[in-house]
């Protein structure tokens, strides 16, 4: 079964185009990431796989069921956390759980259990007599998360769940969204523009930019896409001899002198190194140091989304966000 | 195809979300007591002791606390929009569209709860008239059911607040329109003296102005004690909230995009 299957969608605010004939899909069990400048498309996306609005044209299943011809069964199945604040401040984090519980309707005898449970699994047991608005950022972040999980979803949808949060609260979210995939097996598909994030926790990422999903891969296929490594040797006795040599080994693709160093282009550098160093080696050569680097989540992210679409406009929005979110910390 | 009981749901969780917010914080409710209670108290005095305005024989401040009773709960309701505008501006409304609830029991949900702040501005106004003198009718029927038209009448209004909000959007155009619309149809209706007293234009507009009917069966219930004329002032107070209801919920996906 996918989880989410997009064929041709599209979507037109007025005239602007947000989403432009976009198609992929995620299997069930995923930790999806889509990744893109702010004004990408990220939200819109988001939102139209949440039913919260119709595409105008194209297609979007949630584990097959159409967001538009189905979309009470689609509500039914997933949870949704903007990048807004989407607790009430001026109750209590339980009493917030617990109104939750009734408009989705968990039944009176599970209300309990699903309200604890999902404060345990977030660690809020301890706080939630306390007043929303008494909470840092990170704890309401954990909070609404707590209200997603507390559904059971089958998949949960996140708008950039770790804005505005301090590097230890981001660790936080991400460890626990990590255990509700793995555990719990819950699909999460997010939305960031923090490459490390896309990089470190999801299986998969979608890149997006200017309204089209440019390209789609694990981060290690995405990073094997976008260039080669290089291996960069410095040494003393190099020859043009030793380049040809080493331009015919598994795994290179190119190899370079200039004075002093030698470059080397490699598929994967790791498998590389040996018989490069056993050739240097046997040659005589004299190897002072070696680096290597492989092209990393910035280089892919520079890539696709080159040209970075409305960053401009979005920036002062997404900065007072931030900062909304910090001045309540 | 309607969904009734996930409706229900929805609505009285919505209700419940209301009468927990308002018991963590009354502040509200005493600061918006004072003014109704200045129209009781220096305007109800005043007037009344001129015995300019042919009531019916019934003294001065017991004739218009209904009024002003109704006009404290739909200044109330009339406000919520801004609660609308800003769980718009925060996440809550979109989290609200994406949950498996009808978008009507939503509108609906929400307009009730200012009911329900209304009513608690009523149960502080009601006790201070009854300590100043007015004559209330004490029976509990009769309460409840005066209390029953001030949460439809307030839950009324806050749909229309919702309606105005989902086209406004912004808070700042939106505190300005509250007073015009409550001012003039407080004026334009029975709340402070009886129509037959008013100009033929502004008794014609009072015949379809929703306020009158709502001063009109309030009266009935805690005044007067005649019933004769409930049944019209009920059926137009259902209709209006019926309308307004509809409005709101047709729009109010615009209030999320």
């Amino acid at each position: 079964m996918k989880a989410i299957e997009v064929k041709n969608l599209s979507k037109k605010y007025a005239t602007v185009p947000a989403l432009k004939d976009v198609s992929f899909s995620v299997d069930e069990g995923e930790l999806f990431a889509l990744l893109g400048p702010n004004g990408a498309g990220k939200t819109t996306l988001m939102r139209i796989l949440t039913t919260q609005i119709d595409p105008t044209s194209g297609s979007a299943k949630v584990f097959g069921n159409d967001v538009r011809s189905q979309s009470g069964e689609v509500r039914s199945q997933v949870s949704y956390v903007p990048q807004e604040m989407s607790v009430w401040s001026d109750i209590t984090a339980y009493e917030n759980l617990l109104i939750y519980a009734k408009i989705y309707g968990i039944p009176a005898k599970k209300r309990e259990d699903a309200i604890q449970s999902a404060l345990k699994t977030m660690d809020l047991q301890n706080v939630s007599g306390r007043m929303v608005n008494t909470y840092s950022g990170g704890m309401v972040r954990k909070l609404e998360i707590a209200s997603a999980i507390m559904v059971e979803p089958k998949i949960v949808f996140l708008d950039e769940p770790t804005i505005g949060l301090d590097p230890s609260a981001r660790k936080t979210v991400w460890d626990k969204l990590r255990w509700l995939n793995r555990n719990k097996g819950t699909s999460v598909f997010f939305c960031t523009h923090y490459m490390d994030e896309a990089d470190l926790y999801a299986n998969e990422i979608g890149l997006i930019s200017k309204g089209r999903l440019r390209k789609i891969g694990t981060a290690e296929e995405l990073k094997s896409s976008v260039s080669n490594e290089t291996i960069t040797i410095e040494a003393t006795g190099l020859d043009s001899g030793i380049v040809r040599g080493i331009s015919g080994l598994p795994h290179i693709t190119g190899a370079r002198v200039t004075g002093k160093t030698l470059r080397i282009m490699a598929i994967n550098s790791d498998e590389a190194i040996n018989p490069v160093m056993n050739l240097l080696i046997s040659t005589g050569v004299k190897v002072k140091s070696v680096s290597s680097s492989k092209p990393s989540m910035d280089d892919v992210f520079l890539k696709y989304t080159r040209g970075k679409g409305k960053e401009q406009e979005t920036a002062i929005a997404d900065i007072k966000r931030a900062r909304d979110r910090i001045r309540k910390a | 195809m309607f969904d009734v009981k996930g409706s229900m749901r929805v609505i009285t969780a919505m209700i419940e979300l209301e009468v927990r917010r308002v018991m963590h914080d009354r502040t509200e409710l005493y600061f918006r007591a004072v003014q109704p209670l200045l129209w009781l108290i220096v305007f109800g005095y005043i007037m009344g002791s001129l015995r300019a305005i042919p009531t019916g024989g019934i003294p001065y401040t017991d004739f218009i606390l209904p009024g002003v009773i109704i006009q404290s709960a739909t200044s109330v309701a009339i406000f919520f929009g801004l609660v609308i505008i800003w769980e718009r501006e925060s996440g809550v409304l979109k989290k609200l569209v994406a949950a498996p609830c009808p978008r009507f029991a939503i509108v609906v949900g929400r307009a009730m709860a200012a009911g329900v702040r209304a009513l608690f501005q009523v149960l502080i106004i009601l006790p201070i008239a009854v300590l100043l003198g007015v004559h209330v009718i004490l029976n509990p029927l009769y309460l409840l059911a005066a209390l029953a038209v001030v949460f439809i009448s307030a839950g009324g209004f806050a749909g229309m607040s919702i309606w105005i909000a989902s086209i406004l959007k912004s808070r700042e155009r939106f505190v300005g329109i509250g007073q015009v619309i409550i001012f003039p149809l407080f004026f334009a209706s029975n709340a402070l003296y009886p129509i037959a007293t008013m100009p033929a234009i502004l008794q014609w507009f009072s015949a379809i102005n929703p306020m009158t009917y709502m001063v009109s069966a309030t009266r009935a219930l805690m005044i007067t004690g005649d019933l004769s004329t409930i049944w019209i002032d009920m059926i137009a107070i259902l209709a209006f909230d019926v309308f307004i209801f509809w409005l709101a919920a047709r729009d109010f996906r615009q209030v999320i995009n």
